[in-house]
């Protein structure tokens, strides 16, 4: 496998009043093609930074990325929303589905804003993601109709959607019950076979116990880089 | 093309809204309703004012046609009124004579309200004296089956021959009776009807129930006219030659100021001097009625403008507070790929969806309003209805109010277009 993302010397500073807080301090990290990492670290390490610029979502403000083979630290917003569409997708503790779309619309949501949107391609996607996910037969449902754990599902069936490289999982269990937790870090493992990268980031330590690898950061700074 | 494909999603975005929130929505529309209904409403009535106007002015004579009446000399004058002979069949001449501008001059003389009887049915109605030139001056005609007009040779012959409106020929002979070659008496003599002049009618809709009394409407009084050669009335009736006005017709409306100029110095040098008589035409009606016409737009138009305003204020307050709720929803968007301009695109189409369906609720209420105003109108003035529904008039309404929509949109537009995706996922 192939090196998918490299990071050299990432900072992020933030002014808080008079202060500048070093939410990254100067990260060096190598993710590969169908690895499953784990980020662990308590609240204001610096890890949900680390994912938002990974992630297309935010930019450092120092130090190199590349991404694919592409120095990516320093895009324009519309180009970050190209990737962000095309090669990376989000599953989010809160789910966050939009509650007026249908479960198959919720899904199709990425692919409607890339350049060459086809309704009935993206329907035929959508689908087959959902199939993916053991949810197709919920097509026509609301958000608000399906259990924590199938809202889940629907949620990483729309970051699997649009075929990404990489896919974040911020806390993706935290609002699930144990029954759920299993089957929902199962289905994320399972995209390893696809060459997904899988990047969970947590604060709990049985969660990050699923990835094979496992990175703790601490005040800004990667502290262990373990695999398992 | 490309755009339109990012259009339909957010159109059908913004219709999925507007359905979640339906009573906000319509409020929200509120405004651009009453807008749009006032404005399309107003226009419509203004220009139904208008066009009855016109066709009243018409009916007048129009507006090639002067007036010259009789009047009693100004203030310092007054002590010379023994030496004033008033209008006379010298002074039309003269006129003929020497203002060649002037294309027909229909000398008049009023004999007064005077009773008209046959055969034990009576009417009393305006007896007027006048020329063949009558018809011209005021847009008149006798149809070929009706008989004819007094002639030139009646006027020579002082013939006692009598030229009938429609509605007083219908108010004097029996509906199974022909009027023509019938003898009536008018003020006691002996007079034969040789014709019936045109019926006037409102433009488009009949006079209602000519036949019976009181019917006509507005130009009743224009078709109850009993008209006599103009030296007969001098001769049997007046007593002398004085005419009551004259009425002239010129060929061109532009020439209207040159031919009252030249026609008051004819008549100053032909009576002395003295100023015992009025000239008028229609323009001062008209362009009276013109003032009235533009107050009436800028008032009502302003009304519509602030309505209008206020609509797009509303609908700018419930898109911001929409975008408000929604900033989440924004958040994931941006998250799974939207660009800043989609979520313009998106906002701003839900805020034209709130102003489109607003304007074309709003047309329906100005059809409602217009339908009302007609009512009353009929009920109050018996003519033809005042206010026609334009459909230009109608897609500029609309048009305004899908100019609001999309000028109140884009602020809050921009807003929803320039939020932080992390800020927004983060909001509670």
């Amino acid at each position: 496998m192939g090196s998918l993302v490299t990071i050299r010397g990432l900072r992020k500073a933030y002014r808080m009043g008079d202060e500048t807080v070093h939410a990254l301090d100067g990260v060096d990290l190598d993710f590969d093609r169908g690895e499953y990492v784990a980020i662990l670290g308590p609240s204001g390490s610096g890890k949900s930074t680390l994912m938002h610029i990974l992630g297309f979502m935010d930019q450092p403000t120092e130090g190199s990325i590349v991404f694919e083979g592409e120095e990516v630290s320093s895009l324009s917003a519309d180009r970050r929303a190209w990737y962000r569409s095309n090669r990376v997708g989000f599953v989010f503790q809160s789910f966050n589905l939009l509650p007026r779309l249908t479960v198959l619309e919720n899904v199709a949501l990425p692919l409607l804003y890339r350049d060459e949107s086809d309704p009935a391609a993206n329907e035929a996607a959508a689908k087959h993601a959902l199939e993916r996910v053991g949810m197709s037969h919920r097509l026509d449902h609301r958000p608000s109709q399906l259990s924590g754990g199938e809202r889940q599902r629907v949620a990483i069936a729309r970051a699997i959607v649009g075929n990404p490289a990489i896919v974040f999982a911020d806390e993706p269990t935290g609002n699930l019950d144990v029954k759920n937790v299993d089957r929902i870090l199962d289905l994320l493992g399972s995209l390893l076979a696809e060459g997904i990268t899988v990047v969970l980031v947590t604060h709990d330590l049985g969660v990050a116990a699923k990835a094979r690898r496992v990175i703790s950061m601490r005040a800004g700074k990667v502290m262990e880089d373990r695999r398992q | 093309m490309k755009v339109f494909d990012r259009l339909r999603p957010a159109i059908v975005n913004g219709l999925r809204e507007l359905q979640a929130n339906k009573v906000r929505s319509l409020l929200s529309m509120s405004g651009i309703i009453l807008g749009v209904a006032s404005l399309v409403a107003m226009v419509t009535v203004v220009q139904g004012m208008v066009g009855n106007f016109r066709q009243f002015v018409d009916a007048m004579g129009g507006i090639e046609k002067i007036t010259v009446d009789r009047q009693a000399l100004p203030k310092d004058q007054e002590h010379l009124a023994e030496l004033s002979e008033g209008i006379t069949m010298r002074d039309v001449e003269q006129i003929r004579a020497t203002v060649p501008l002037v294309r027909n001059i229909s000398p008049e003389v009023r004999v007064g309200y005077e009773k008209i009887v046959f055969e034990g049915r009576e009417a009393i109605t305006l007896i007027m004296g006048c020329t063949p030139d009558y018809l011209p001056v005021a847009k008149r005609w006798v149809d070929p089956e009706q008989g004819r007009f007094i002639s030139d040779l009646d006027i020579l012959h002082r013939t006692d021959v009598v030229v009938l409106g429609s509605s007083i020929a219908a108010d004097l002979f029996p509906p199974n009776v022909d009027p023509l070659g019938k003898v009536i008496r008018v003020k006691g003599k002996r007079f034969v009807v040789v014709g019936l002049l045109n019926n006037i009618e409102g433009a488009g809709v009949q006079i209602r129930s000519a036949n019976a009394k009181g019917g006509g409407g507005m130009w009743r009084w224009r078709n109850s006219g009993v008209y006599i050669p103009v030296s007969t009335a001098t001769a049997k009736f007046t007593g002398n030659d004085h005419l009551t006005g004259l009425g002239l017709r010129i060929g061109d409306a532009a020439d209207l100021q040159n031919t009252v100029d030249q026609l008051e110095r004819t008549l100053l040098q032909m009576h002395n001097g003295l100023k015992d008589f009025s000239i008028s035409t229609n323009e001062e009606t008209l362009e009276s009625f013109k003032k009235t016409e533009s107050a009436f737009k800028l008032s009502l138009g302003g009304v519509a403008a602030i309505s209008l305003f206020i609509g797009g204020i509303g609908i700018m307050n419930v898109m911001l507070a929409s975008i408000n709720e929604r900033i989440r929803e924004i958040g994931v968007r941006k998250a799974v790929g939207a660009r800043g301009s989609d979520l313009f695109l998106q906002f701003l189409a839900e805020a034209a969806v709130i102003s489109v369906l607003g304007g074309v609720i709003g047309l329906s209420v100005s059809m409602g309003i217009v339908w009302v105003m007609n009512f009353i109108l009929i009920q109050a003035i018996p003519t033809q209805a005042v206010a026609t529904l334009d459909w230009k008039i109608m897609l500029q309404g609309l048009g305004f109010s899908v100019v609001v929509g999309l000028v109140a949109g884009v602020y809050p537009a921009l807003r929803a277009a320039n939020l932080d995706p992390i800020e927004a996922l983060r909001h509670e």
